[in-house]
């Protein structure tokens, strides 16, 4: 009987309209110290004694490691089918590290103009695959939920670069596996069915046109910025005797019961670098020569060269329905240059018309 | 231990006689390594009362921060001494000693007479006789790890190093242990040797020198019976022996070493190979340690440092003392097919 009066009232209260609303955004303080267990990734440089003969001779080798790695053929075009796992609408496949390179417009068969982005798949490798049971990362904060399914973690590297200018330890993560070292590394939690081999090269054809996928970056660094920019808060009028108040935010609070400036208010302040997760941005076109992707819209969070990863969106009515390549899409000579979403006009089709009315 | 070790090397030095000699071989390594210290450092004591009046000699300097002559005492002055009269930076940078512009000389080695002095670093123009010097330091540096890196239970018994050959990519010592008949070290013992050798690298330890007749060096290497069998050949081409000192580890060398431990930089031991004897000599197996080292002050990254480690892992193809006449290369993957 408690339990049904205390619903009630849980109910009722949260029918009453509350003066004050917070919202209590989980704002992380930017650490600048590094934690106990950093290695640091770039090595102090220093002039190495070398005779130019010598250099040479490190160049040929950095090449021939470089081809060895890329000359692989992926393991997967030896594998048949049956042996592969089969997709599910549940299965969690990996993502891509891409590099978001510029703004292009494409226009629709109805002669709309979309503004696209273009992200660029570079070099993208499959480093190690830890099982599920292995797997124990570390807890830096408390979590809000937590996954049921026991997933297993998938690290990929993408852009290769000299070993030489990282440090030992770094290295040392990637020859373990027989790889060369990575600029970027990442985990992507992935079914234990969905994995890869060490060294399997992944491209932008991972994903298909007309796919949706989630982007997650770090937001442009806006630096302190005012209310108006960082919460939209609608100012004060420019003239009529507004005196020095144009973009401040105002009133901050009220008095009564609780006459204080609730914590969260929004208030001007830092604004950017942050970890933001963009939902279900459509894939209009892939080029396969280069790797890249058009993805529609301009809302990618960072700036023009900065770092993106590309996951299969959890949107329930955009998500997969046909398998898609599985685990990664092999290797393939002959395939075409470009691949074009259905909605898309190409430019080598004849123009389109528009009937006079 | 040690009153015992100066009491027996007391009456060694005043009659050698058979019966005292098998007592000796009883000795265990670690006493056997604290009586040559003792002897070493004993009869360079002697050597340096030998000299008598002390009489002086000029040494003309040529090289930084000017030419000059210094007056330095015969037969007890080294050129670290007259290092040492210029400044820290002199006795740390100069590895060995060039004598009339012709005669490499220890740093830790008394000049005899007059002449004309200059300092060698690892930096000059013709450095290929104080890379033969350092190279000959490490291979040196390498018995001494070996000697002291085993437990006390398995016996070490060093047999000797080859001239040095720069060009094959590493450094060698073939050492005898004989209760190990099939040792495979892994990384892990690797790793261990690598840090007992730049633990005596670390110390900056200096090199010593010291020319003893061919009985005494018999004496100190009664318990190596491998020393034993080359001692006299190396007399009879040299008329005396020329032992090196590192700290508690004495060892024969005939060419200039470097002055100082600490001037080795970098250093890995990377890899022990197994050397079988031919069917007539004594000495059935050996074990070929190799390491590579750099001086301190190269300055090299990881990655091409670790190709150097990688060439330094194959097995080198100096000659072996107990089989010289078979092929120590490692034999390829097309020779065995055409023999097979």
């Amino acid at each position: 009987m408690s339990k049904s009066s205390l619903k009630l009232l849980c109910t009722a209260l949260s029918k009453m309209k509350v003066a004050y609303v917070t919202t209590r955004s989980c704002y992380y303080q930017p650490k600048f110290r590094p934690p106990y267990w950093y290695s640091p990734k770039e090595r102090v440089m220093s002039e190495d004694m070398l005779t130019q003969e010598n250099r040479d001779f490190l160049e040929e080798v950095r090449q021939d490691k470089l081809n060895l790695q890329t000359a692989v053929e992926s393991p997967l075009a030896k594998v048949e089918t049956e042996e592969v796992a089969q997709w599910t609408p549940t299965t969690r496949r990996a993502g891509l590290i891409a590099r978001k390179i510029g703004n292009y417009p494409l226009w629709s068969k109805d002669g709309k103009k979309f503004q696209t982005t273009l992200l660029q798949v570079v070099d993208n490798h499959v480093i190690k695959y830890i099982p599920p049971e292995e797997f124990t990362p570390m807890k830096t904060t408390k979590l809000n939920w937590r996954e049921k399914r026991r997933l297993g973690c998938l690290l990929v590297g993408s852009e290769t670069i000299d070993p030489s200018i990282v440090t030992k330890e770094y290295c040392g993560l990637f020859d373990s596996v027989g790889m060369l070292p990575k600029r970027h590394l990442r985990r992507f939690m992935i079914s234990p069915h969905a994995k890869m081999p060490t060294g399997t090269p992944l491209f932008a054809t991972h994903f298909r046109v007309g796919d949706y996928v989630d982007v997650r970056a770090k937001t442009m660094d806006r630096g302190f910025q005012g209310v108006m920019k960082r919460w939209g808060f609608k100012g004060m009028p420019a003239s009529h005797g507004v005196t020095k108040t144009h973009r401040r935010p105002g009133n901050i609070g009220a008095g009564g019961e609780k006459a204080r400036v609730w914590p969260g208010t929004k208030m001007p302040g830092h604004m950017g670098n942050s970890w933001r997760t963009l939902r279900g941005v459509k894939i209009l076109r892939i080029n396969t020569k280069h790797n890249i992707l058009w993805m529609l819209g301009v809302g990618i969070p960072g700036e023009t060269g900065a770092m993106c990863y590309l996951f299969d969106t959890v949107l329930p009515l955009r998500k997969l329905k046909t398998p898609p390549p599985f685990p990664t899409q092999p290797f393939v000579d002959d395939i075409p240059l470009e691949y074009y979403d259905e909605s898309i006009h190409m430019f080598d089709t004849p123009t389109i018309t528009f009937e006079e009315s | 231990m040690k009153q015992h070790a100066l009491s027996i090397s007391k009456s060694l030095l005043l009659n050698t006689s058979a019966k005292c000699l098998s007592s000796i071989r009883c000795l265990s390594t670690e006493e056997a390594v604290e009586r040559r210290n003792h002897l070493f450092v004993l009869e360079k004591k002697r050597q340096h009362e030998k000299v008598g009046r002390i009489e002086k000699i000029e040494v003309n300097y040529k090289g930084v921060p000017k030419d000059c002559t210094l007056i330095m005492n015969k037969d007890i002055s080294t050129p670290y001494d007259c290092a040492r009269h210029f400044s820290e930076w002199h006795t740390e940078m100069s590895a060995l000693a060039l004598l009339d512009g012709t005669l490499h000389w220890d740093m830790h080695r008394p000049l005899t007479e007059s002449c004309t002095l200059e300092f060698q670093s690892f930096n000059i123009a013709e450095p290929q006789q104080v890379n033969k010097a350092f190279w000959r330091t490490c291979s040196l540096l390498l018995g001494a790890c070996a000697s002291v890196a085993f437990k006390s239970t398995v016996p070490v018994a060093l047999h000797s190093f080859p001239g040095p050959d720069i060009r094959s990519g590493s450094f060698i010592y073939d050492v005898d242990l004989p209760t190990l008949p099939d040792w495979r070290p892994t990384s892990q013992e690797l790793h261990t040797l690598s840090a007992e050798y730049i633990r005596i690298c670390r110390q900056k330890l200096p090199v010593e020198r010291l020319d003893v007749s061919e009985e005494l060096a018999l004496e100190m290497f009664v318990d190596n019976p491998h020393k034993t069998t080359q001692i006299p050949s190396i007399a009879k081409a040299n008329g005396k022996v020329t032992l090196y000192k590192v700290d508690k580890h004495v060892d024969i060398s005939k060419g200039p070493l470097i002055g100082n431990t600490g001037q080795v930089g970098k250093v890995a031991v990377t890899a022990v190979h197994k050397l079988t004897g031919s069917n007539d000599s004594e000495v059935k197996q050996l074990y070929r340690f190799q390491g590579v080292a750099l001086p301190t002050g190269v300055i090299l990254n990881h990655f091409a440092f670790s190709l150097l480690i990688e060439r330094a892992k194959k097995l080198n193809s100096a000659r072996s003392p107990i089989n010289p006449f078979a092929d120590t290369r490692e034999p390829a993957h097309e020779s065995i097919a055409a023999r097979a």
